[in-house]
């Protein structure tokens, strides 16, 4: 373990003036791109509040310990005041112990002339024991964020290897998929992303997801309207729309060379604050969270992407939205990858 | 190559937005690169110039990055970040400094492997003398230029030279990592947060000759504020290993990292923005690299020397007054001779950039 305490007595933690105990926060991959633009954001604040102190736990493969330890200086030198210690490690019983969060950003990403066979094997090794990890070690309360890829199947992995923990506090992120839906509209009405609302990523975060604005919103001069009525554009919505949210991922790293770190950052600080805070009223946003109890016709035990509401803490489907036929079709078509994924991965799981 | 991106909005549309203030323009160079990464979302969501300022954000860099520039600019509009009005990617001056408000200028010629400290001068000579003439003849007179690509002393002091019809007092570097660097040391040997430590100074050149100045400084312990020096009784350690730790933090972040340190410079650019934009709060004083013309610590004039200053109305002020004890009079005396140096070799070159 290196431990880098900016409180290492503890009476000093209490004498602040902040009013709540600290709560623990797990990052894996924390040596990673995504971690290095997400570790910011949650030290000062953005994420669980300006009051609510953290220990912030880092998790990395040994091979990434040097690396650890100088994302830890940087920490240090950011002079974050709600950071109340910030540890490395390469230990899952050090990482997971007593957790209030975890962020599991560290998968096996796939290598040139990998089957995708190969790649749900090497990741069901890795979330099976994360998932073990969690019932022993975390929190029952733990609220568990995948990130890392296939993270729908990762998730529902872990889940499965966490079997004390509730089905429910297992979600994976198809947030960064909603914000470039909503980004797409916004640029071709020409308002702020933030004027467009409800729009839904269905299914798996993978090319097979179905970004379905048949329920969003959106303000122009002053009034709430439909998308598809505010557009008029039927096939771009159901065509390029599409396979523009789709295949944005690609797209950055084409241009980039590198995964877009900044924007996952910024989705995973959305998704989790909104776990924390809740959603506002009149508004849904997407998790990949457990199919189960779902009326959309979506095969239960599946990990998929859902409009949801948030309040305490607790994450509920959005009932009754009307699926066309359009809909209907990329609904299945996700359902089924997801399907066969889970198949795949769980050839695994008990020799894994 | 000109990408306008964003929100074509027409006039109405803006006007309907609650924002009480017009939006100002902000460019950082260096735009494709590592800091500037990290920087732009925290540009980008309010927290440097405020929640209700919108920014037009401009980003330049050279032309073989622009197929890079253009990820950013999808992943900024990912983002979806309201504050942000307009966001403009260019390698173009004239598009870049046209009408400045801010000026973060990042982006510099990195040091390679066999470059010797004169190559990487003249290198750099020739973009910051581009730069101080774009400023000069693009921005708007009230622009602020924070210098933050290395060696940003020297850089900062050539753009300014070559921006005659804006105030020289407009033209800073960025001192405010090594700042943060001291307070986050002293806080850690204490068992404090940095938080608690103020009035550190940075003396000097952002190199390794700075001067890690804690002489002044103050830390919060059991609510009282006490001297540095007299809560850690240890000047050896204050005036030894604080002082290396310090000065050799940057690199000692690229040999664990293998890269620099990019997420606490960004950091710091907020903070050292973010003091000039609203000032520094009462009893408190931060380290810029300003112009060194009239202080009163016996540096020589006509240097861009990082020094303590208060900052109101957009306005930076030497800290007066503060003794200076012979270790430190040494100190500061090193780094400025090293920035004299520095000055010399660059303005060789200058006149033939």
């Amino acid at each position: 373990i290196r431990r880098c305490s900016c409180f290492p007595k503890d009476v000093t933690v209490f004498d602040k003036d902040n009013k709540s105990e600290p709560i623990r926060v797990l990052v894996t991959g924390a040596a990673g791109q995504i971690a290095y633009s997400l570790l910011y954001s949650i030290g000062n604040g953005s994420v669980f509040g300006k009051d609510q102190p953290i220990i912030l736990v880092l998790l990395d493969i040994t091979p990434m310990m040097g690396v650890l330890d100088g994302v830890l200086m940087e920490l240090q030198d950011c002079a974050l005041p709600l950071l109340t210690d910030v540890i490395a490690t390469d230990k899952e019983e050090v990482a997971f112990k007593d957790l209030d969060v975890a962020i599991l950003v560290g998968s096996m990403p796939r290598r040139e002339g990998m089957e995708r066979k190969d790649l749900l094997k090497a990741n069901v090794k890795i979330f099976k024991s994360q998932g073990a990890a969690l019932d022993k070690y975390a929190k029952k309360s733990v609220k568990v964020i995948v990130v890392g890829n296939p993270a729908n199947t990762n998730c529902l992995t872990a889940s499965k290897s966490a079997p004390s923990i509730p089905k429910e506090n297992f979600s994976c992120l198809t947030r960064l998929d909603h914000n470039r839906a909503k980004a797409q509209i916004a640029l071709k009405l020409g308002v702020t992303a933030n004027d467009v609302k409800n729009v839904i990523i269905w299914g798996n975060h993978s090319s097979t997801q179905y970004p379905d604005v048949n329920h969003a919103k959106v303000k122009l001069q002053g009034k709430e309207v439909g998308v598809y009525e505010a557009l008029k554009d039927d096939s771009w919505l159901k065509g390029e729309f599409v396979t523009t949210v789709q295949q944005r991922g690609a797209a950055v790293i084409k241009a980039r060379k590198l995964s877009s770190a900044m924007s996952a950052a910024k989705a995973i600080c959305d998704h989790v604050r909104d776990i924390w805070f809740g959603t506002p009223e009149g508004e849904f946003v997407s998790m990949g969270v457990i199919s189960d109890g779902n009326s959309y016709g979506v095969p239960d035990d599946l990990l998929y992407s859902f409009p949801v509401v948030i309040k305490n803490k607790t994450w509920k489907f959005v009932e009754g939205l009307p699926i066309n036929d359009f809909s209907r079709e990329k609904m299945d078509l996700t359902a089924k990858e997801l399907t066969e994924e889970k198949e795949t991965a769980f050839e695994f799981l008990s020799s894994a």
